[in-house]
């Protein structure tokens, strides 16, 4: 089935949504974004996701997620259960995006020292997630209305043939003022994508360290975001990766959140 | 018993032949030190605390058992079991049997549909409230059909409010013209099937709205204050007060919402309880009564910002009843994280609109390393009079360090 990128959850997104825009004066710099938001990836995933954040003195602190992903056709929802650390222990996260243009994601935290499950806005989609250098919005299922795109060029960049993609946001106040993304020709994955600030000063570079082919998906299990002005780096690890493996529909119910991951 | 238990895990190396069997453990050990803001600045409590969590599931079953130890600075030991439980999962059935915390409702901070579990006030509402609420013997059925959930509890044995002891800082002024002496024969509530408690609810989480309607046939958590006076034929004065604490059926139904438009978070949740007693000039009074919030989150600025509303009203009231006819109170919250989510400012405050009282909250949390929490904190009361203003000598400053594992 035809999916959108964005499905993939927290790796494929990251270069998968530059965005798309419609009825804009650059139709190649839309078809080729199409394309990646089109990616096929899969009906549902598990995952072990390892984030690292590091700072500029090097030292390192690591949060651990399992996370399931699952397409109901014309929503997809996302359960995230937090490993460490210990302090986060079996706090639960879930999610449910639309494909209707402009719907806000529904969003919902589960606190184990509260015992409740606390309905959140999505709103704040420039909030950095878990402390790391990726927002919600980089993380998240950002509708490709909210760009418009420009081919810039085609260039080899890691022994690929890439297109190279300019993002800029409709909205004026929003926190990057452009993206520039290197995508792959024929697999339609973004290589690596620069974030430039408000001021339009390089913000943070992502960068694909590994890509796989899972079942007949491309998937991206290693990346980094590097904050160039703090000086700090995000990476994230996919590991146990699982695609189509008929994930249950109740997974992703308010039940499986105070159950936690077990 | 539990002492012998916990110390044979934690000292005989079983703690690994456990992980072997497939139990998990983990828990913190924390230091939470209070200093009263006052001339002498003597300390309201200097508390150690161990809390372990140990699970084991299968695929169908799973057991936790959370025990606790509170070691206070006069080597008084407090050993207890907040949980133990037993899971079974079927298809759309869950059933959870043991010592258990149940906890619903949307509200934050205020008990109104949250009425299963009953609180421990010993030292107010201070304590995190994953301390405050205590665990029930309970026999808990779920049904689940998709996102809709209906859920019933059978208490067999009612649990009542914990309050302080005599002479503790944070036993609540009661007035009385002359020392009253008290008559606990009647607090009990005996152990037995007639005397059991039940709650049913029903929840739904949709993309529109989060709904939960529930209901209950309960005791009172807190017990009636029901007043004898003897009155001195002689000068017509009063020559004794006799205090006879009592708990009292109470039938509950309530409902509760949450739902986002934008930016914001709407809330709110309302029960009303027939059968509750009110303490009066003479004996308690029965009368119906409602008691209700409405909530709203919103973030500006990065800040977390959370208010809410909540009315206590006492319907056909009598002007005996001590507590106003309608008690108005407020909650603040404002949030914000530093430092890639490693140092957080909170400001959380009860404000008291009948008393003109409050309690303010400024915390600063740190995470030193992963699972390494230091807080500093303040609870300063405000007021003469009103749940808070009570307390106004009882203004402390504290910190606890927490090590998560």
């Amino acid at each position: 089935m035809k999916r959108k990128a964005v499905f993939t959850g927290l790796f494929i997104i990251l270069l998968a949504l530059p965005g798309l825009s419609y009825g804009l004066d650059d139709p190649a710099g839309l078809e080729i974004i199409k394309k990646v938001y089109n990616r096929p990836v899969g009906e549902d995933q598990e995952g072990l996701l390892t984030m690292t954040l590091i700072n500029s003195r090097g030292d390192t602190r690591v949060r651990k997620i399992r996370q399931f992903l699952k397409d109901f056709g014309k929503e997809e929802k996302k359960i995230m259960f937090f490993i460490s650390p210990a302090d986060v222990r079996d706090t639960s996260f879930m999610n449910w995006s639309y494909d209707e243009k402009g719907r806000d994601d529904d969003q919902w935290i589960y606190l184990p020292a509260l015992k409740r499950v606390k309905r959140i806005s999505s709103d704040s989609k420039s909030d950095y997630f878990m402390g790391s250098d990726f927002t919600y919005d980089d993380l998240g299922d950002r509708h490709p209305y909210e760009d418009k795109h420009k081919l810039l060029r085609e260039e080899e960049m890691g022994g690929e043939d890439c297109y190279v993609v300019e993002s800029i946001p409709r909205e004026e106040e929003y926190i990057y003022s452009r993206t520039v993304t290197w995508i792959i020709k024929n697999k339609w994955i973004g290589l690596k994508k620069e974030f430039y600030d408000e001021d339009g000063e390089h913000l943070k570079t992502l960068k694909v360290e590994q890509y796989k082919k899972i079942k007949d998906y491309w998937i991206i299990t290693h990346s980094q975001m590097h904050n160039v002005q703090k000086d700090h780096t995000t990476d994230m690890l996919l590991e146990d990766l699982e695609v189509d493996i008929g994930i249950s529909d109740n997974k992703f119910t308010e039940r499986m959140m105070k159950r936690g991951v077990r | 018993m539990l002492p012998l238990i916990l110390t044979g895990l934690l000292v005989s190396g079983s703690v690994s032949t456990a992980f072997a069997r497939g139990v998990t453990l983990n828990g913190y050990v924390r230091n939470y030190t209070g200093i009263l803001i006052d001339e002498e600045n003597e300390y309201s409590i200097i508390q150690n605390t161990l809390n372990l969590d140990l699970v084991h599931s299968k695929s169908r079953i799973a057991f936790k058992a959370n025990p606790y130890l509170y070691h206070y600075s006069d080597s008084e030991l407090e050993i207890d079991l907040r949980e133990v439980y037993m899971d079974i999962y079927f298809d759309n059935v869950d059933l959870r049997v043991g010592r258990q915390q149940i906890i619903w409702g949307k509200a934050e901070g205020v008990f109104i549909t949250d009425i299963v579990s009953p609180k421990d006030m010993r030292e107010f509402l201070l304590p995190d409230f994953e301390e405050i609420r205590m665990g029930v013997t309970a026999f808990k059925f779920d049904y689940y059909l998709g996102d809709h959930n209906l859920e019933a509890v059978w208490l067999p044995v009612f649990t009542p409010t914990l309050f302080p002891e005599e002479g503790s800082i944070w036993r609540p002024q009661i007035d009385y013209p002359v020392s009253p002496r008290y008559d606990y024969s009647e607090k009990e509530v005996k152990g037995s099937l007639e005397n059991s408690e039940f709650f049913a609810k029903y929840s739904v989480i949709t993309s529109a709205i989060d709904l939960e309607i529930m209901a209950g046939y309960a005791w009172d958590d807190d017990p009636a204050m029901h007043i004898r006076k003897q009155i001195d034929p002689g000068s017509g004065e009063i020559d004794s007060i006799t205090v006879t604490p009592r708990h009292h059926r109470l039938s509950i139904a309530g409902s509760s919402f949450s739902s986002t438009l934008g930016p914001f978070v709407f809330r709110g949740e309302g029960a009303w309880y027939s059968g509750k007693y009110f303490n009066a000039a003479g004996a308690a009074v029965e009368k119906d009564y409602a008691h209700y919030l409405l909530g709203l989150d919103y973030t500006l600025w990065d800040i977390n910002l959370s208010g809410q509303f909540i009315q206590q009203a006492i319907m056909d009231y009598d002007p005996k009843i001590e507590d106003d006819e309608f008690n108005n109170t407020m909650t603040l919250r404002a949030r914000r994280d530093f430092m890639r989510e490693t140092l957080t400012l909170e400001l959380f405050s009860y404000l008291g609109l009948n008393n003109n009282d409050a309690l303010i909250r400024p915390r600063i949390y740190y995470d030193l390393a992963d699972g390494f929490e230091v807080l500093l904190g303040a609870n300063l009361f405000v007021g003469e009079a009103g749940q808070f203003g009570q307390y106004n000598d009882n203004d402390m400053g504290y910190f606890k360090v927490k090590y998560s594992f």
